[in-house]
């Protein structure tokens, strides 16, 4: 201990006294080149590119060409721009309270010491490492308006086949349910180890209290795991604003971009658009002004998050 | 001290090599490309294509025969599944490294070209090849009659039929003489519901159908060669301006539609419970598709027993057959010794009969070379369908689909509002004039700058 503190205190001295550049700061620089050369290169390059794009009109296969504002404007007034960011924001409300929830109730669940338990916590991670294109066929099994599971069980109890995907009032719930499944799990392990740094004294100690279990987990575990919650609820929003593959893959007939989105846009959203616009019909200029218009929507929400965090969160200490 | 400075320096030495490095290729490639042009040297093209399986081997194969022919030309060659190729492509024409030819979809041609990445190979065409002895050279000529492209293989439209499933309804076989209609009168006797009904019977129900008389997707097997036969389309001549919104497209619509609602035709949503929407047919759950020559491939992998006839004629006797001539594009950045090189891969692949044979073998497409197509080779090879005459009668009245630089954009406006009528949503009248809005809208949005 007392060797490290006045090593320490010597490299305060040296620090001080030498140049602006210390043979220690080159070397610094020199460690911290690599990765600033990949920023510079690949991100912040990249992303005032995509910004100068967004005022221009570009096709890929010819120089951009300066337009101004026109990309914007054009958004505006794009019908399907405002519908796929209505159905992004959509798909966002019924999927984060939903998933941040069956995640946490999972976790009490498969926190206790119970035979088999790793088994249990496997059978609901599996659904994270699997790709889309499998999901999609699970999800097929399910939802096919022909062949589907959900439609065998609703005529045998009685009620009408629904066209799920195929209906534009059904289509959302459907990604958003089949998206909760596939990433409930992930989200499941996150909540496990925030449970799990609880400390066991403050349960006994609201025991001896008399706290019941409801009361246990809505005053000692809440609390102590809003953290985890707080991180669970950006990720998720995040992801949902992103959202594409799954959408492509379950809405896309046959792989076709084209026809990804459906019915009549009505599963359209933002980054799908963005695609879209972008690749399939050599609109650049257009797809990056929706990327930054997605990217100043996603920094509002998040900002507005940490900012009401500071009224739920409780960190320790 | 000393021992840390030179580290240092060999650090930074390291990183400004790797940096080097980087841009280094480029100038070296551009500089091969320069001087190669003297005799004596071999050219090195690179040659960009899409592909899978059995189709990916054959064209290295063919590739190295024509290199052996060719020992001064060097072929290097870039492939990747369709999606993926296309997304490549345009990355690579926006960075400057795109092959120096690469293999198109018929459809992707005017978009190279009206872009101005493909390089015109009229002069080419009409000093080097025959070009009555080629089918589908004119395919790929823009409005002003240039050719961009030369065909690779050719796809064109034709009415695929099961046999079994016409002799089990005592339905005869459909042949040149059939217009749409009697289509739809054959399909009702050839679609069944789950009790085991005909369209044609009473308790018939639309709902729950086990068998389709004829399977309908989007716009190549599906609407515009409906549309086309019935004296309708999509774009005027100059293809900037929508034609959407006649009197022609309205009554082929209605065709369409009606057969729709009484469960002949597959709807939109009837596709979705299929794995694809091709699989209706080769999975005998449709008696008949409107299908290009390619569609030959998955019928023949199932077994079913099928054959295929000219396209049935519109009210009027018109007749019309999708076509569309995947071509190979020599790219227009690219220098001078090079397109030469490149170009001789093109003469190599149309003109040589026994490359066409290799190719048509695969059974992918339809022979460039008139007189491979007319060969027995090709026309009696003993795979299924047996009348291929029918794709080759096929080419008097074919025409492209209505193809443009943003004929992507445009198709997609198209589905959408049709795709709504389709599911009965909206009167047909109401998706026509919606459709002629946004077409022209895409149209003026590219053409009018």
């Amino acid at each position: 201990m007392l060797v490290n503190t006045e090593t320490i205190k010597t490299r305060r001295k040296t620090k001080k006294k030498g140049p602006a550049l210390s043979h220690e700061g080159k070397w610094g620089l020199l460690m911290v080149t690599p990765y600033l050369l990949h920023f510079i290169i690949f991100i912040l390059f990249t992303l005032l590119a995509s910004l100068y794009f967004s005022f221009s009109s570009y096709d890929m296969l010819n120089p951009p060409e300066w337009v101004g504002l026109e990309n914007y404007n054009k958004l505006i007034q794009d019908p399907v721009f405002w519908q796929s960011l209505k159905n992004t924001i959509y798909f966002t409300v019924l999927f984060v309270p939903t998933q941040t929830i069956l995640a946490l109730i999972l976790a009490v669940a498969l926190n206790q010491s119970l035979k088999g338990l790793k088994l249990f916590r496997i059978a609901h991670f599996i659904p994270v490492i699997s790709s889309w294109t499998v999901v999609l066929y699970v999800a097929d099994a399910i939802f096919n308006p022909r062949f589907g599971l959900a439609n065998d069980l609703l005529v045998k109890i009685g009620l009408q086949p629904q066209q799920w995907l195929n209906d534009e009032q059904q289509v959302i719930p459907v990604l958003v349910a089949v998206a909760v499944w596939k990433g409930v799990g992930y989200m499941m392990v996150i909540y496990l180890a925030g449970l799990q740094n609880v400390p066991e004294d403050l349960y006994e100690s609201a025991e001896i209290e008399g706290a019941g279990v409801l009361k246990k987990f809505r005053h000692v575990t809440i609390p102590l795991i809003s953290g985890t919650t707080f991180l669970v609820l950006v990720l998720s929003t995040i992801t949902t604003f992103q959202a594409f593959e799954q959408v492509y893959v379950m809405t896309g007939n046959g792989g076709d971009i084209a026809s990804a989105g459906g019915p009549d846009n009505a599963s359209m959203v933002l980054m799908l658009y963005l695609f879209q616009q972008g690749f399939s019909f050599l609109k650049m200029g257009y797809a990056s002004a929706i990327a930054w218009v997605l990217f100043l929507i996603l920094f509002v929400i998040t900002m507005i998050q940490v900012k009401l965090q500071k009224k739920w969160v409780h960190y320790e200490k | 001290m000393k021992h840390v400075s030179r580290l240092f320096i060999l650090m930074t030495g390291m990183i400004v090599l790797v940096l080097a490095g980087c841009s280094g290729t480029s100038e070296n490639q551009e500089e091969a490309g320069s001087d190669s042009g003297s005799e004596g040297d071999t050219e090195t093209i690179t040659l960009g294509y899409y592909s899978s399986g059995s189709a990916d081997e054959k064209m290295k194969d063919i590739i190295s025969q024509f290199e052996e022919e060719h020992p001064d030309i060097t072929i290097e060659t870039q492939n990747s599944p369709y999606q993926q190729f296309f997304q490549k492509l345009d990355t690579q024409i926006a960075g400057g490294n795109a092959p120096d030819i690469w293999l198109s979809d018929g459809v992707f041609v005017q978009k190279y070209a009206e872009r101005g990445a493909a390089k015109d190979l009229t002069e080419w065409v009409q000093n080097d090849l025959q070009t009555d002895q080629y089918y589908g050279l004119e395919f790929n000529q823009g409005p002003e009659g240039k050719y961009w492209a030369v065909p690779q293989g050719i796809q064109i439209g034709a009415l695929f039929y099961n046999k079994d499933m016409f002799d089990k309804a005592g339905v005869e076989y459909p042949d040149d003489s059939w217009t749409w209609e009697d289509l739809k009168e054959a399909g009702e006797q050839l679609t069944i519901d789950m009790n085991g009904n005909t369209a044609e019977n009473a308790e018939f129900s639309a709902d729950n159908i086990n068998q389709y008389g004829l399977t309908f997707f989007n716009i190549t097997e599906g609407w515009m060669p409906v549309l086309k036969s019935y004296g309708g389309g999509v774009l005027d001549e100059d293809l900037q301006t929508a034609d959407i919104d006649t009197p022609e497209n309205l009554k082929a619509l209605e065709y369409i539609t009606d057969g729709m609602e009484r469960g002949i035709f597959t709807d939109p949503s009837d596709l979705q419970a299929f794995q694809s929407p091709m699989s209706p047919f080769p999975s005998e759950t449709a008696a008949m598709r409107i299908g290009i020559y390619a569609r030959t491939l998955a019928a023949n992998e199932t077994g079913v027993n099928y054959d295929v006839t000219v396209l049935p004629k519109g009210p009027d006797g018109e007749r019309f057959s999708p076509v569309i001539a995947n071509s190979w594009i020599i790219n227009e950045d690219t220098s001078d010794a090079k397109a030469e090189a490149a170009w001789e891969w093109i003469e190599y692949w149309v003109s040589e009969d026994d490359v066409q044979r290799q190719w048509a073998e695969l059974g992918e497409a339809v022979p460039v070379k008139k007189s491979v197509a007319n060969s027995d080779m090709f026309l009696n090879s003993g795979d299924k369908p047996e009348n291929k005459q029918a794709f080759l009668d096929s080419f008097e009245f074919a025409d492209t689909l209505d193809v443009n630089a943003v004929w992507s954009e445009w198709v997609n406006e198209m589905t959408d509002n049709l795709n709504k009528t389709f599911l009965g949503e909206v009167e047909e009248k109401e998706a026509l004039e919606s459709a002629d809005k946004d077409v022209q809208q895409v149209l003026d949005d590219f053409y009018e700058d």
